[in-house]
């Protein structure tokens, strides 16, 4: 078997066996969910209801006139009872709609037709993905739509398996459980960007996944199976075109540019499904889990979930001494409380032990160990960085490429000193961007 | 079920390796342990004696300047101890105690704190300790005999009035067979004693990940082949003197060495060619340590001239056809 990566990158204890052999399963129903108006990177959402309002499941209830948006829809069925800011998982506040489920009512989605992809024109899928609010599952949030009806000639479509982040199961399970609508979705997929060729690249500690998929292709010319090296951050856009395609990406270039799209499969599923049954993204699978955690595993969860309600149902009862993280183990965020629900891009709910995480107490003087060189994925000085970060030498960051940093944090992982290389970056960076603005 | 109660909360990412710089500076300790056995075998009180005169200097002198500076005390990141453990395994064990412990002094207080600590100082600590003594050496005499009534009568050590092996080498006398002298053989500093011992607390130290093959095998390497073409016997030369202490200790120190693989071949291969250099064309004591010293202040210019593009920097490159990825294994 060819196995295919990129240059440096890290080896980090991948902590996968919790949940990565148990089958998606429903999560109970909340009482209340608190559905964010604006879930996607572009344009924000205006309210389609009003408080009072009876809405159904996979109603739409937020979207806006620009192209660069998702709606949201409605994740259960109930009464619309607040529209106003609450908590946001990546901190702060954000508008949101807060639907008090209504036991009488039904609570699971009627689709509402059901029709072949093959059948339909490249713009009524696009038109139809939008319509269910479908966008970036892996983290990123962009609306799918807008990603697959570009203009520029595209010869690839990647579908991103590769999960490289520690902990993570969800995109694993509905590789395994679901591969005929993941295969069906990209044929979707290439069809509307014209691509001839998608890849699936999966690490390969997935072994079955990468076993029933190739099974499932194995006849097929268009469609390849490409076994990746288990190394973060494998699942990062530009090294996943990079190891499966060996074309650089340089600053600045969308994938497009390179003859590339990039999606994420869970992504895919749910845009097939949007076509399919026009079912609106109002659920997604998310990988509960932690190694003190009773009942870990790939839950469907209703958008909208408050946190509290997904570690509750997990069997967690104590969270003293705990980090609850929303996302993955190196990129996530940690939650101040747990008020905040769980929107389209998060890929898991993580209650990590005091011993495991790190903490951002006490750090040392950088020792220039070159650990963090070695393996900076971007090829980076983050050694440099984060003393120029930590002493606000703005020129100076920017001179060592820091607008470059994807922020994946295996620096800060692997530093013997314990700073807080990542944290230094997010800051500086706000204000070079400011700095590159003006000169502008 | 209180929701804010207890929580950590912090920046990502939230795992952690099980690397800190203490652990880091323990198992090179514990990497040195072979060779000061060793010497202490040989060398008996003697031994004992020095390295603990050093390790008490380290820690005292470490905790002195942080005081005065007004900053947090470091102790517990080992690396005064580590250097001055360093300090004593560079001298002879009959040294007197007052010039290991004035060596760690330098070390640690010149070379370390007024540099402005663990990260940031310029030389080798250790190996600045140890030549400073060097160039001090005309004041040994009046300091001499003004420490006379504090020095220590320990008794006498048959083993340790026979020549280093590289000056014996320097004067063409008569050698020890090859594998007596790698294994066992006292004779200079107390590190000299076993060049097997030190070859094993580095190989445990690349095992760890804690250093890099890469400096210790240009260093070795290039040794090796410029005095094989100057006509000497390479093995006698890898295993004699300070080299095996130097390629694996010294030279690697991650503070003073360069961060790029390409900076650790020039900064390792230079270190060669300056310790050839000084044991055949000066005839010096000490090469190693010097060697080393120079080529730290070379660490920023180096630096600068093997600096590596970011991954999103431009390249000139054409777009090459699908299927041409990076295969790592077939």
């Amino acid at each position: 078997m060819e196995v295919r990566t990129f240059l440096g990158g890290a080896h980090i204890p991948h902590y996968k066996s919790f949940t990565e052999d148990k089958p998606i399963t429903r999560l109970s129903v909340p009482k209340v969910v608190i559905v964010p108006l604006s879930q996607h990177l572009g344009a924000p959402n205006e309210p389609l209801v009003k408080v009072g309002d009876k809405v159904e499941v996979g109603q739409k209830i937020g979207d806006s006139q620009e192209h660069i948006a998702a709606p949201v829809h409605a994740s259960v069925s109930g009464t619309v009872v607040a529209i106003e800011p609450r908590p946001w998982y990546e901190g702060g506040e954000t508008m949101s709609i807060v639907i008090e489920a209504d036991e009488s009512m039904n609570q699971d989605f009627v689709p509402k037709v059901e029709q072949n992809p093959a059948d339909l024109s490249k713009e009524e899928i696009i038109a139809a993905i939008r319509e269910a609010g479908i966008v970036g599952m892996g983290g990123a949030a962009f609306p799918t739509h807008a990603n697959i009806s570009q203009k520029k000639a595209v010869d690839s479509l990647l579908l991103n398996g590769a999960e490289c982040e520690p902990f993570l199961t969800c995109d694993h399970r509905q590789m395994v459980e679901r591969p005929d609508d993941l295969i069906a979705g990209a044929e979707m997929m290439m069809r509307c960007i014209g691509a001839k060729t998608c890849y699936i690249g999966i690490e390969v500690n997935k072994p079955d996944a990468i076993e029933i998929l190739s099974e499932k292709v194995k006849d097929r010319e268009d469609i390849k199976i490409v076994p990746l090296a288990v190394k973060y951050p494998q699942g990062n856009k530009a090294h996943l075109i990079n190891a499966i395609t060996g074309r650089n990406v340089p600053r600045g270039a969308r994938s497009a540019d390179l003859g590339c799209i990039v999606r994420n499969v869970g992504t895919t599923i749910a845009g097939y499904e949007a076509v399919v049954y026009g079912r609106p993204c109002y659920e997604r699978v998310v990988t509960v889990t932690g190694p003190t955690v009773p009942k870990p595993g790939n839950y469907i969860v209703r958008i909208g979930t408050p946190v509290s309600h997904v570690v509750r149902e997990a069997g967690v009862e104590n969270l003293e001494e705990m980090k609850v993280v929303v996302g993955g183990p190196m990129t996530g965020m940690a939650q101040a409380n747990l008020e905040a629900p769980v929107v389209k891009s998060n890929t898991g709910v993580l209650i990590l032990p005091r011993e495991m995480v790190r903490e951002d107490v006490e750090y040392f003087d950088c020792v220039r160990c070159a650990k963090c060189v070695e393996q900076c994925p971007v090829f980076l000085y983050p050694n440099e960085i984060s003393i120029a970060c930590e002493n606000d030498m703005i020129s100076k960051a920017e001179s060592w490429d820091v607008m470059d940093c994807i922020e994946c944090g295996i620096c800060a992982y692997i530093c013997p000193s314990g700073r807080p290389i990542v944290k230094f970056i997010k800051r500086v960076k706000p204000e070079i961007k400011k700095l590159q603005r003006s000169r502008r | 079920m209180d929701n804010t109660q207890g929580l950590i909360v912090s920046s990502a990412p939230h795992l952690k390796s099980d690397m800190t710089t203490s652990k880091a500076m323990k198992d090179v300790i514990l990497a040195l342990v072979p060779v000061t056995l060793v010497a202490v075998y040989f060398f008996q009180t003697y031994a004992l004696f020095l390295v603990t005169a050093c390790l008490v200097t380290a820690a005292v002198t470490e905790v002195l300047f942080r005081k005065l500076m007004n900053k947090k005390a470091t102790l517990h990141d080992y690396s005064a101890l580590l250097t001055g453990l360093l300090v004593a395994l560079c001298f002879s064990a009959t040294t007197e105690w007052w010039k290991g412990a004035l060596a760690t002094f330098i070390a640690i207080g010149v070379a370390k704190e007024l540099m402005g600590g663990l990260g940031w100082n310029r030389f080798n600590p250790a190996l600045f300790g140890r030549i400073s003594l060097i160039l001090l050496a005309p004041w040994f005499v009046p300091l001499n005999s003004g420490l006379s009534a504090w020095s220590v009568n320990l008794g006498t050590v048959d083993t340790i009035t026979q020549g280093t092996p590289l000056a014996m080498l320097q004067q063409g006398m008569a050698m020890p067979g090859f594998f007596q002298l790698f294994a066992w053989y006292p004779g200079g500093a107390m590190a000299e004693a076993s060049a097997l011992a030190v070859l094993l607390g580095g190989l445990y130290l690349i095992y760890k990940q804690h250093i890099r093959w890469i400096i210790p095998l240009s260093i070795l390497g290039t040794v090796f082949v410029l005095t094989l073409v100057a006509g000497q016997n390479p093995f006698y030369q890898l295993v004699s003197g300070g080299l095996m202490l130097g390629a694996f200790f010294m030279a690697t120190d991650w503070v003073t060495c360069p961060i790029n693989d390409r900076g650790k071949i020039i900064f390792g291969v230079a270190i060669g060619v300056l310790i050839v250099f000084f044991r055949l064309g000066l005839a010096a004591t000490e090469g190693v340590g010097f060697a080393i010293l120079i080529m730290n202040a070379f660490v920023p210019a180096i630096e600068r001239v093997t600096r590596r593009a970011s991954f999103s920097a431009p390249r000139a490159v054409s777009i090459p056809l699908p299927d041409k990825g990076t295969p790592v294994s077939k």
